[in-house]
């Protein structure tokens, strides 16, 4: 090999170490490797494997609903091993079956017209009969209503009804790493809601999650205050979001802990959970 | 888990899978769930990984790296793949902030593993700006242009600290073959 082709060949190797490489620079590296070896590229990605285990928390717990999914790809898995191996037909019932049960992704059509039918009988059944139970409560007061869809069925209409939704996934940060979840907004009705799994009941003698959205209209240092709210129950929760100024076009949120009744401006010292808006 | 483990699920033993899960499940899951934030995607990459894990767990060789190391190579491919695939990967902060205060800061508070500790010490020795970039990179997960955008430095120079980096912290962790040293100028 000669100096030229091995600085090339190396570029390339760190490169699929670090960010991994195109569709181009793959097969531009694989006929290298072809022609050439010894550049030991095992060993650059495995620094880069070891350097992405600086801060990774080993022993943070993997919901349980997906050891299940795990569980039951590795019965699919070795099951098709065996049929393989008695068939001695290797390999093409593996690459058959082995591919990953339905993901969450898939149904996610199915379930989200699923859950609008259910959502408008459940609303007929309450309008009918009973108010409506909130999954989490504002740490501001709002009137009660007499016939009040829960914050799951107005988030729900508001994603169905309004033509400039937007919607960020939410992250856990730090303790509150297990969280997940989205916010969705809408600028014309100046009305979103913040759908949290995870989300630790908070203790509201003590503390109490506020949000904030940035946006076009403030400079980052002074976000918007989208409220305070606690959380009452464990699992998924859907908390209405209560901007206290008009907000334009958000970039990101963030929820972050604070003392009851929440804060004006936040030290950011307690970053619970943050959302980014798809580009 | 000993390395019987990976040895075992290449040879069949559908029991070793939840010694696997037990040992690195949360180690993946967090891995996942850094890079990709998302928790919906993560879940189908964990999967997705661990998949590929028990696909090339023959080719596991304790000679060459830790079990740990190994899962860890494995879940990177997948995670990257998916990144670059999806684009719908968010920043766990605003990017100025992950360049005032990188990774230190979590560092110190969650090292785990061994490995994890070893490379620790192995980005601690690097000249700041190497381990700058690879710090934003790897374990940020933010590409070349981001970096170059959020720390101001020219494209190639990032590309550059990026492989000086990678080989001197690969030499620091003493991997790869000797000789090569030549390659990493700093």
């Amino acid at each position: 090999m000669n100096e030229n082709t091995e600085e090339i060949m190396l570029d390339l190797l760190c490169k699929q170490a670090v960010y991994g490489l195109n569709e181009e620079e793959t097969k531009q590296l694989s006929q290298l490797e072809k022609g050439f070896g010894g550049l030991d590229a095992e060993s650059i990605e495995a620094t880069a494997a070891m350097i992405a285990l600086v801060g990774v928390d080993a022993k943070a717990e993997m919901p349980t609903h997906l050891q299940a999914r795990i569980l039951d790809s590795a019965d699919d898995y070795f099951h098709s091993l065996a049929v393989s191996r008695n068939d001695g037909a290797a390999g093409r019932a593996i690459v058959e079956t082995a591919t990953p049960r339905r993901s969450f992704v898939d149904w996610l059509g199915w379930a989200v017209a699923a859950a609008a039918c259910v959502a408008l009988g459940v609303n007929i059944y309450l309008t009918r009969s009973q108010p409506a139970v909130d999954t989490a409560r504002q740490g501001v007061p709002t009137p009660t209503a007499t016939v009040e869809l829960t914050p799951a069925q107005k988030r729900q209409q508001l994603m169905e009804s309004a033509p400039d939704v937007i919607r960020a996934d939410v992250a856990g940060m730090k303790e509150y790493q297990h969280v997940g979840g989205d916010i969705v907004w809408s600028d014309s009705e100046q009305t979103g809601y913040m759908r949290f799994r995870n989300l630790p009941v908070n203790d509201k003698s003590k503390e109490t999650y506020q949000l904030w959205i940035f946006d076009e209209t403030q400079e980052e240092k002074t976000p918007i205050d989208g409220g305070t709210f606690d959380v009452d129950q464990n699992g998924e929760v859907v908390i209405p979001i209560n901007a206290r100024l008009k907000a334009k076009n958000p970039k990101a949120f963030a929820v972050t802990v604070e003392k009851p009744g929440g804060v004006v401006v936040s030290k950011r010292e307690r970053i619970a959970a943050i959302g980014k808006t798809s580009a | 888990m000993t390395r019987a483990t990976l040895q075992s699920i290449a040879a069949g033993d559908k029991n070793a899978v939840q010694d696997c899960l037990k040992a690195y499940g949360g180690l993946v899951w967090s891995l996942a769930r850094r890079m990709l934030r998302n928790s919906e995607d993560a879940e189908d990459a964990v999967q997705e990984i661990f998949i590929d894990v028990w696909k090339n767990a023959g080719r596991f060789d304790p000679s060459q790296s830790s079990e740990t190391t190994f899962i860890a190579m494995i879940a990177r491919r997948r995670l990257i793949d998916r990144i670059r695939y999806s684009q719908r990967r968010i920043s766990s902060d605003s990017i100025e902030d992950m360049v005032v205060e990188p990774a230190d800061s979590t560092a110190q508070n969650l090292q785990t593993t061994v490995e994890g500790r070893e490379a620790f010490e192995a980005l601690k020795a690097l000249r700041p700006e190497q381990r700058q970039v690879l710090e934003l990179s790897i374990i940020q997960g933010l590409s070349h242009q981001e970096i170059s955008d959020a720390t101001g430095m020219p494209l190639g120079t990032v590309k550059t600290h990026a492989r000086r980096g990678i080989l001197q912290a690969r030499e620091n962790l003493g991997l790869g073959k000797s000789g090569l040293s030549k390659e990493v100028p700093v």
